[in-house]
């Protein structure tokens, strides 16, 4: 009786979550009156905006990424060594930018860096791309720190770090040589999430006034029909295949199984 | 003038002084091992000579250079680790390679280098084999080689062998003693395991609460305890609460039986309580044993053991401990038979504080 529950549970959450993604999907395909086809995806990747945004979109994730990584491995991994006490405090602050909405964030940016601050980056164009990448590594931060705090739990870094600085190693080659290696697994699942933030991402970029893919969805979402409904089967897409290689990437790991 | 010199090192971490006014110095090739307990100190100076804690006080010379001021990176000392510490990103060859390639050695020279220290282990097959898959003896070869690779002027090895099994601890600590006679390198070796600190060492240092309780050769350690503390961390020792009899013939009772050290007990007078030691290996109750001294006691139990039968008799108020070695022809005492221990005088201890 108890699997019968059980099961029966399974498959109300998996209609629950897949029959608005069939329904959609299936709208998507029904652009050409009375048969299933690709016009829908057709028009959006031939779109030039779709181009231009997606493309803009990707160099703000890898830029996002890597300013991600430099922040927070160096952070969480001194954290880790020097400062086991001050832990308890840097986690709270890397939670934040999940109880403080993006749009408190942007507007304090604003506010900060408009054109008549100390520090006017909104004035140009380049200022509000950097400032924009910034908004996202501060939206992207519970996750990428969680993501190599875990990567470092599971390596002896007090160790591994006398054993390299012994060897004659400085902190430098210690963190890209030794560290980053080893949580090498961590750090591009902190990454893949963090993609797939920046990708759909839209408060910001919209407030920032920046040409990214967030936006874009709403403005075609706003306007046409069949063309919303292929553009987040594509959306997802991303985001499944992000999550994807992250399990992909974690076969790749270089080191014993955990054990159980 | 000594190779390494530990002069009036102090350590304390906040209100706790861990290390007191240690002081050793250390030949050129000398294998010398930190004995004791856990807690004594015995890594903490290990971890200053390699720069990873800085002494409260006191002064490291390595070579006639003062290490004071110099980071952990800066002081060329190779070191084992209990857990291996081997990097999980390389593979073996890439591990041992690390300490040259951050020198900036040329790839042919490390090559060779590699090559000589993973014959040295008698690894190289396992060149292109990655730290987990290895068993515990072979990372620690491997971590021996890493740390030799760059020709380090002192080697520092933290309980290397605590995480092996018993037989690969005993076949490593021959090797590693074996590699270092064979280079030559000034070894500091960490264990709280007496037999291994014994078997390997030039000397010891026997540690107990931050100092140094004696520093020795293995026999002088063994065989002069120092403190009642060495006298019953090194080796299986019995404890005998006797009272002086006579200070001027060195005349003690024990329990009701009166025995003789054969030599003057300075600074007691008769009544006074003085601790003795005995080894087990030092008596024997077999009619023809030799001995100028003689004890009788009741037997509490007899252990097989082996190589060794250990019996187990109650002398006074103390109950102590003596081995004999197997022999088929032996009969071993049992439970309540009285028998009479015989041994050499001198070979009963007088145990200071």
């Amino acid at each position: 009786m108890k699997k019968i529950w059980a099961w029966g549970a399974l498959i109300f959450g998996l209609l629950y979550f897949t029959l608005p993604l069939i329904g959609m999907t299936n709208f998507s395909l029904k652009m050409r009156r009375g048969e299933y086809s690709f016009d829908a995806y057709g028009k959006v990747f031939s779109d030039p905006r779709f181009q231009e945004t997606f493309t803009y979109s990707i160099m703000q994730a890898l830029f996002t990424i890597a300013f991600g990584v430099l922040l927070v491995v160096p952070t969480a991994y001194w954290v880790r060594l020097k400062l086991p006490r001050l832990r308890p405090y840097i986690e709270f602050i890397t939670l934040l930018p999940l109880v403080i909405p993006a749009i408190v964030i942007v507007f304090g940016y604003i506010r900060l860096y408009n054109t008549s601050s100390w520090l006017p980056l909104t004035g140009s164009i380049a200022g509000t791309n950097v400032l924009l990448m910034f908004g996202y590594a501060i939206l992207a931060l519970p996750y990428m720190y969680r993501a190599v705090d875990t990567g470092l739990r599971t390596i002896d870094i007090a160790t591994l770090t006398e054993a390299a600085q012994s060897l004659g190693a400085g902190w430098a080659t210690i963190l890209g040589r030794i560290i980053l290696p080893n949580v090498l697994v961590a750090v591009l699942s902190g990454a893949f999430l963090t993609f797939a933030i920046v990708i759909g991402e839209f408060t910001m970029a919209a407030l920032l006034n920046r040409p990214a893919f967030g936006p874009y969805m709403q403005l075609l979402g706003a306007n046409r029909a069949y063309e919303p409904a292929a553009l987040a089967v594509i959306a997802f897409g991303i985001t499944w295949g992000c999550l994807g290689l992250i399990q992909l990437v974690s076969r790749f790991q270089k080191s014993a199984p955990p054990k159980a | 003038m000594s190779f390494l010199t530990l002069t009036n090192i102090q350590k304390s971490f906040g209100p706790v002084q861990v290390v007191h006014g240690f002081d050793m110095a250390i030949e050129k090739g000398e294998f010398v091992s930190f004995l004791g307990p856990s807690g004594c100190g015995k890594t903490t100076v290990l971890r200053m000579i390699a720069g990873f804690e800085t002494p409260s006080s006191g002064s490291i010379v390595i070579n006639g250079k003062d290490q004071g001021t110099l980071k952990p990176n800066q002081r060329n000392i190779g070191m084992v680790f209990q857990a291996y510490a081997l990097f999980p990103n390389m593979n073996v060859h890439d591990n041992v390679a690390f300490g040259l390639k951050v020198a900036g050695a040329p790839k042919a020279e490390t090559d060779t280098r590699v090559k000589q220290m993973l014959s040295l282990i008698k690894l190289e097959h396992l060149a292109d084999r990655f730290p987990y898959q290895l068993s515990g003896g072979q990372q620690q070869r491997v971590a021996l080689a890493r740390a030799l690779a760059v020709k380090p002027q002192v080697l520092l090895l933290d309980e290397p062998l605590s995480a092996l099994d018993a037989k690969i601890r005993v076949s490593l600590r021959e090797e590693i003693r074996q590699i270092q006679q064979q280079l030559g390198i000034t070894t500091v070796f960490v264990t709280h395991d007496q037999e291994e600190a014994l078997s390997i060492s030039d000397r010891i240092v026997v540690m107990n609460g931050g100092r140094a309780d004696q520093i020795g050769t293995p026999f002088e350690i063994y065989n002069t305890p120092a403190t009642r503390f060495v006298a019953s961390f090194v080796g299986t020792l019995n404890i005998i609460e006797a009272k002086v009899a006579d200070p001027a013939t060195g005349a003690v009772a024990i329990g009701n039986q009166q025995v003789s050290l054969k030599e003057q007990i300075a600074g007691m007078k008769g009544g006074d309580p003085i601790s003795l030691a005995l080894r087990p290996e030092a008596g024997s109750i077999a009619d023809s044993a030799k001995g100028d001294t003689a004890l009788t006691g009741e037997v509490v139990s007899t252990s097989f053991l082996g190589s060794v039968i250990r019996t187990k008799l109650r002398i006074g108020g103390d109950v102590i401990s003596f081995d004999m070695f197997n022999d088929p022809g032996l009969t071993p005492p049992t439970f309540g038979d009285n028998v009479t221990l015989r041994f050499a005088a001198k070979d009963l201890l007088v145990i200071r504080e």
